[in-house]
């Protein structure tokens, strides 16, 4: 008999949990059914500002196909809605008053923007009642909204300088909108950068014509006659104008339906490491709307627990592991837990945008003057560590000794805010726990890929910038100059060297043809063709002369 | 060699043309009796070495074959893929028929080990002994055969059935599963039919853009550089290697674009490009409605690859892949782009998925089958086209047929003349026929042709465990490779220059192989062997020593086969003719697959999507746990695959006699190595010591070993033998190792010698050790 599983949530992640659920699906060991609140099945939401900009089809971020998992048996419910979870019946209530009884019940019902509680702006988001001209950035009607405004090469203002006010901000730039980016903060992107970073960005956004208000705090909207956007109001009393005002405020979990359903949530629903709601064996929940914290208040691996990370990745890595674990519920349900996920390391924020590039991770804030004189060398530090700064403090958990006294961190730094480049290393006994990249693409890839497999940098630090140099400095260190040395291999196919070549010329060889039959030299790829004709050359200027 | 002598042997006629010994690209050479008289030779035997030179004809008439032991010149010869260009292991090749290491009689190893000249009935008699007792013991699955790309068409051909009819074994497979599987299995999947480049090498002349992934073709075919000549002056020439290698070098200077990605990783970093063409609308929509299928599952299958997540994975800039993927789209709606891949992105545990992403890359981008562009797979190996064709596949009948398949197999029967129940099954892949050696229900004899396992399988310590298990290895080689030291029978077999045939180069052109000298009088070709074992084990059907007469049974053995050579014989070959597969009897050939439809059932092309998924990751996070790094594995220009060869010819073996590790400054001195230091490079499954190379060519997480050496600097006994889930294919490119500094030997000359050397840089000179 085949288990029921009810996903609430038709998301990206809830899309990879029934892409990993299809071999069991096909096998007959689950009957799935999804409900979806938008009318659109499951889709790439990171891209979807460039849906906005007009610059992607919206087909070119679907990640389901309707018609295709019901081929294969699956209930698939678009624009339909979760009222309630009657967990003693086990059966979900739908708005329409249909009900669907479940053995497992997974809550993958993602987050929703944060509307800024703004004079002239009715911030109840059931009613979906926003005013003309105003619109968040999370769904693919948000999307069209946006797209109408940048047809009409509009003033666009946008509310938030994190990272998705930023890449929709840079979109729009690039496809022709006039862009205002209002932040309440000294500098973009908050605590992940730290204030030289958020400079130099700040300087690159404006290069690139986006207009930047800064240590903004906005109290109002002032709306047209038609009650469409206006002006946003801060409150110093200016108004920024513009056509259309774009929410980035960040993204809260729903959580409503396991609130209303009595499972216990904080941030988000909590789940223990297998994923599985407090006190409902029947009950999972992941990505967005999931807060990783188990009932065990000892454990280690929960005691920082903040809440959904909002990223896409983790929420992907769930959704394969308990894909894997829901089908090991369905045939043996005795069975003992896989291995659980692997704790998720600080997020990585990399900007999604064209031509500007920022990547942040971990700790941004520390400073290289922080630590300058805090150079453990006897057992006196330790105290005087854990009296000091926060970040220092071991983490003391109830049960579990306090963990060792962490090596201090350490910052090397780079600033060239001239041309836009900044970057900070921040480790921890030589390993990154924390990193800011401006303007150096391949220094922010390789310090990313470190920062993920918690490898230890090289000592010169400085090896890591010279990846975003030119050319030339990338050849080989100390490669000798190979203009004069006879022993130079010239043809690299036949093996033979500038003094070869050279001696032939000598003997008067007078083309790369002569050269190629006396000595094999140019006869593989011809590469050297030009050196050999430059052999020839300075020779004859040499006779010349 | 003086241009006198060179045009007193042209005047004379008596040049043989044939083509190079070693790679894929076959470069035609011409060879021609060295008059004794002028010059010593380049290569002279070292003194009071053992010589096989018999004096002969000085020149002999044009047709018939040089005396056993005559020195040979070697010319380049105007041909389309080669243009007259050899590289320097083509120029050095003849002296590998005099080298004073050939095997001129059958080696029968002795109960103290120790190995003896015996005769040829003595040779055979043991194998017969030995298959007899064992196939009415064990059953005929109890023996092997292990085959290799190297050996000619007719060889290739009559091996596989050498195997099926006279040993009666399902169990033969061959080294080609080692290079060319996973990009054969990704090209039967989305074409129908797999021929490495399905268009002739001329054709990429005039693209302005080429994609090569994982192929460093200026060290391992040097003159096919002259074909991305046009790519590097239009800035089109993208290459993606985890090292700077001399191939990457070219996009310098406005050639292009090199990226360096994370080994390991080239599959996600496919999936970016094509997220990219399809983000920016660049594919080529009117090909994709009219010549593929399964567009609509494969864009759902890229939609989560967009550049900032995939630079977090394979270490490439996002802005980077944007530009590699604007720079192919406009390319293919102009004057045409290529992309091609080779064993570096190949060979790995997911290389069918990796080279299936690249053919879904050039599917969106409309490129096979469209005049000047195309998507190919780099064949490396001399017949590695032909080899993989003709039956010496575990799963193959001849023509590229399926062994499962009940036409084939009734066809088979009708060509052999036996019933069709005389053919076996389906055998083992390479990797699991080797760990089967020796193992109860396994294999207990080997025959071994043309490969050599113990230097070039991975996990190579296992492999030679393996071999000392057996209870008969029958090796046939012109040198004692390494495998032949391991052998209890050793059979002296032809060069290439001592023998006819045919050979299948990279673009599916069959080419003519032509005798240019007698081999030593003790020296048999393979096909003799064949001929004779077989009479002797009472083989039905026919087996023949004269390569026409096989190749005439493999033109009916083909014919109706995907790789149908039916309308081809020798005599058209030696007109000069372009002949290229499928040449159906009565046609005149195809270099151009694809114009009009694919070989699939409906004749579309097939875009499959392939994902990355959790095995992947995790065997992504165990490469860099702690210090440990990538190994990445490949090739030097100077040598050829185990080095059997090239390490015995002395030019080449001068100028890169050793292995050395390739790793970055940083990655050094974080170990406190220094640029020529002895290094131990190590992990569970063996160890290497050789001397550090530091170069910043290659990512500093990543360490680079050619694997061309034996012993204690082969690369294989690292690599592993994971293998790909589809094609077997072992993952050769990417091991977890450390890498540490050993007490350095006091030698006051090391280090400057050792700075001098550089793998990749123009500057190496030659270094004679």
């Amino acid at each position: 008999m085949a288990e029921r599983l009810v996903i609430v949530g038709f998301g990206p992640v809830a899309a990879r949990l029934i892409d990993e659920l299809t071999p069991a699906i096909a096998a007959g060991t689950l009957r799935v059914s999804v409900v979806g609140a938008e009318r659109d099945a499951a889709y790439n939401r990171v891209l979807v500002a460039d849906v906005g900009v007009g610059r992607m089809d919206p087909e070119a971020l679907a990640l389901a196909e309707p018609a295709e998992l019901a081929a294969l048996g699956v209930d698939v419910r678009l624009g339909s809605r979760v009222v309630r979870v009657d967990r003693a019946r086990q059966q979900v209530l739908l708005h329409d008053g249909g009900r669907l009884g479940y053995d497992r019940l997974v809550l993958a019902t993602g987050a929703r923007a944060v509307l800024p509680n703004l004079p002239g702006m009715n911030p109840d988001p059931a009613a979906n009642a926003l005013p003309a001209g105003v619109t968040a950035l999370r769904t693919l009607q948000d999307a069209a909204t946006v797209r109408s405004a940048v047809a009409a090469r509009q003033r666009v203002v946008v509310l938030g300088g994190g990272i998705l006010g930023l890449e929709a901000a840079l979109a729009l730039v690039d496809e022709g909108a006039r862009v205002t980016v209002v932040h309440h903060g000294p500098h973009v992107l908050g605590r992940s950068i730290d204030a030289v970073g958020g400079a130099v960005l700040g300087a690159t956004l404006r290069r690139r014509g986006i207009r930047l208000v800064l240590g903004a705090r906005s109290t109002g909207l002032a709306r047209t006659e038609e009650g469409a956007f206006a002006a946003l109001i801060l409150a110093d009393g200016r108004h920024v104008p513009g056509d259309l005002l774009v929410l980035c405020c960040g993204v809260r979990p729903r959580i409503e339906l396991a609130e209303g359903a009595g499972l216990p949530t904080a941030a988000g629903v909590l789940v223990d490491h297998g994923l599985q709601a407090h006190s409902d064996e029947h009950v999972f929940a992941v990505g967005d709307c999931a807060q990783v914290r188990c009932p065990d208040s000892g454990c280690d691996r929960c005691s920082t627990s903040r809440g959904p990370a909002g990223l896409i990745g983790p929420g992907w890595r769930q959704a394969e592991w308990l894909a894997a674990r829901l089908v090991q519920l369905a045939t043996a349900p005795n069975s003992p837990a896989p291995m659980p996920l692997p704790a998720e390391t600080d997020g990585v924020i990399l900007l999604k945008a064209r031509g500007v590039d920022v990547a942040t991770a971990g700790d941004a804030a520390a400073e290289p003057w922080d630590f300058a004189d805090d150079v453990p060398d006897d057992e006196t530090d330790q105290g005087a560590q854990c009296s000091g700064e926060p970040r220092h403090i071991p983490v003391c958990t109830h049960g579990v000794p306090p963990a060792p006294v962490e090596a201090p961190l350490q910052v090397a730094l780079w600033a060239d805010p001239e041309h836009g480049r900044y970057v900070k290393m921040t480790t921890r006994a030589g390993v990154l726990a924390g990193l800011v990249c401006v303007g150096m693409p391949r220094t922010a890839a390789e310090l990313v890929l470190l920062f993920e497999r918690g490898s230890e940098l090289p000592a010169d630090r400085s090896g890591l910038l010279r990846l975003d140099g030119p050319e030339q400095l990338l050849q080989g260190i100390g490669t000798p100059d190979s203009s004069a040395d006879p022993e130079a291999t010239v043809c690299r196919c036949a093996g033979i060297s500038r003094g070869r070549i050279a001696a032939a010329v000598e003997q008067g060889c007078r083309s790369v043809a002569d050269i190629s039959r006396q000595t094999r030299a140019g006869t593989g790829c011809g590469g050297c063709h030009p050196q050999l004709k430059d052999i020839i050359e300075q020779h004859f200027a040499a006779v010349a002369a | 060699m003086s241009e006198s002598r060179r045009q007193a042997a042209a005047a004379t006629g008596a040049g043989t043309d044939t083509h190079c010994p070693y790679c894929a690209l076959q470069c035609a050479m011409t060879l021609t009796p060295a008059t004794p008289l002028v010059e010593a030779p380049v290569e002279a035997p070292a003194a009071g070495a053992r010589t096989i030179e018999v004096p002969g004809p000085a020149v002999p008439s044009a047709g018939a074959p040089a005396a056993a032991g005559t020195d040979l010149d070697v010319n380049g010869r105007s041909f389309p893929t080669n243009r007259g260009g050899l590289c320097r292991k083509g120029w050095t090749s003849p002296a590998l028929l005099r080298s004073p290491e050939r095997l001129t009689r059958p080696l029968l190893r002795g109960p103290d080990g120790v190995h003896r000249p015996v005769s040829w009935e003595r040779a055979l008699e043991r194998i017969m002994t030995a298959v007899t007792e064992i196939r009415e013991r064990a059953g005929a699955d109890a023996i092997g055969v292990f085959g290799g790309g190297g050996l000619t068409n007719e060889k290739a051909y009559q091996l596989g059935k050498f195997a099926r009819l006279a040993l009666g074994t399902s169990r033969i497979d061959y080294n080609g599963r080692f290079c060319m599987s996973s990009a054969a299995a990704a090209g039967n999947r989305a074409f129908g039919v797999d021929r490495g480049l399905p268009f002739p090498v001329t054709d990429l002349d005039g693209a302005a853009a080429i994609l090569l992934l994982g192929s460093n073709v200026a060290d391992t075919m040097p003159p096919f550089v002259q074909h991305l000549q046009g790519a590097r002056d239009a800035g089109g020439l993208i290459v993606v290697d985890p090292r700077r290698s001399a191939t990457a070098a070219f996009t310098a200077d406005g050639g292009g674009l090199h990226l360096q990605p994370v080994p390991g990783t080239d599959l996600v970093l496919l999936l970016g490009l094509a997220h990219v063409v399809l983000a920016e609308n660049l594919a080529d929509e009117t090909y994709l409605n009219t010549r593929t299928t399964g567009f609509a599952g494969y864009r759902r299958s890229v939609a989560s690859w967009w550049p900032e997540r995939v630079q977090s994975i394979t270490g490439v800039p996002a802005e980077t892949l944007r530009s590699a993927a604007r720079l192919l789209a406009k390319a293919a709606r102009g004057s045409g782009c290529f992309i091609l891949t080779g064993r570096g992105v190949e060979q790995h545990a997911d290389g069918t998925d990796t080279a299936t992403a690249a053919i879904n890359l050039s599917l969106l981008l409309g490129l096979p089958g469209t005049a000047g562009s195309g998507y190919g797979t780099l064949t490396g190996q001399g017949n590695g086209q032909g080899g993989r064709e003709h039956g010496q596949k575990a799963d193959q009948l001849p023509g590229y047929r399926k062994i499962t398949d009940p036409a084939a197999r009734a066809h088979m029967a009708a060509v052999w003349g036996v019933p069709e129940t005389l053919i076996p099954g389906p055998g083992l892949p390479a990797v699991e026929l080797l760990k089967s050696l020796g193992r109860p229900g396994g294999i207990e004899c080997l025959f071994v042709h043309g490969a050599n396992i113990a230097v070039s399988a991975p996990d190579a310590n296992s492999v030679v465990a393996g071999l000392r298990r057996l209870k008969l290895l029958v090796v046939c080689d012109f040198f004692l490779s390494e495998t032949a030291a391991e052998a209890d029978v050793v059979l002296p077999v032809t060069q290439w220059a001592e023998e006819e045939g045919t050979i299948t180069n990279l673009e599916g052109r069959v080419l003519r192989r032509r005798a240019a000298v007698a081999a030593p009088p003790e020296v048999h070709s393979e096909l003799w062997i064949m001929e004779r074992l077989a009479a002797a084990l009472r083989a039905p059907s026919s087996f023949s020593s004269d390569p026409e007469t096989v190749f005439e049974e493999l033109r009916l053995a083909s014919a109706g086969g995907i790789a149908d050579y039916s309308g081809m014989d020798y005599a058209l070959l030696d007109s000069g003719a372009a002949a290229y597969w499928p040449y159906p009897a009565g046609s005149s050939g195809t270099p151009r697959l694809f114009a009009e439809r694919f070989a699939t059932p409906d004749g579309l092309a097939v875009l499959t999507p392939v994902a990355v998924g959790p095995e992947h990751r995790s065997r992504q996070s165990e490469l860099f746990v702690g210090t440990s790094l990538a190994l990445a594995t490949g090739r030097l220009l100077e040598h050829y695959q185990s080095g059997t060869q090239t390490r015995r010819v002395p030019d080449l073996a001068a100028a890169a006699p050793v292995a050395r590790l390739l790793l970055h400054p940083l990655t050094a001195a974080a170990r406190g190595i220094a640029d020529g230091d002895q290094v131990r490079v190590g992990n569970d499954r063996g160890e290497v010591h050789c001397r550090a190379l530091l170069s910043t060519d290659i990512r500093p997480d990543t360490v680079f070993l050619p694997f061309h050496f034996p012993a204690g600097q082969n690369a294989n006994r690292l690599t592993s033998a994971v293998t790909d889930p589809i094609s077997g294919m072992p993952e050769f490119k990417t091991s977890a190792v450390t890498v540490e500094a050993l007490p350095q030997p006091q030698d006051p000359v090391r280090s400057t010698a050792w700075q001098n050397a550089s793998l990749s840089s123009v500057s190496a000179p030659s270094l004679h050790v």
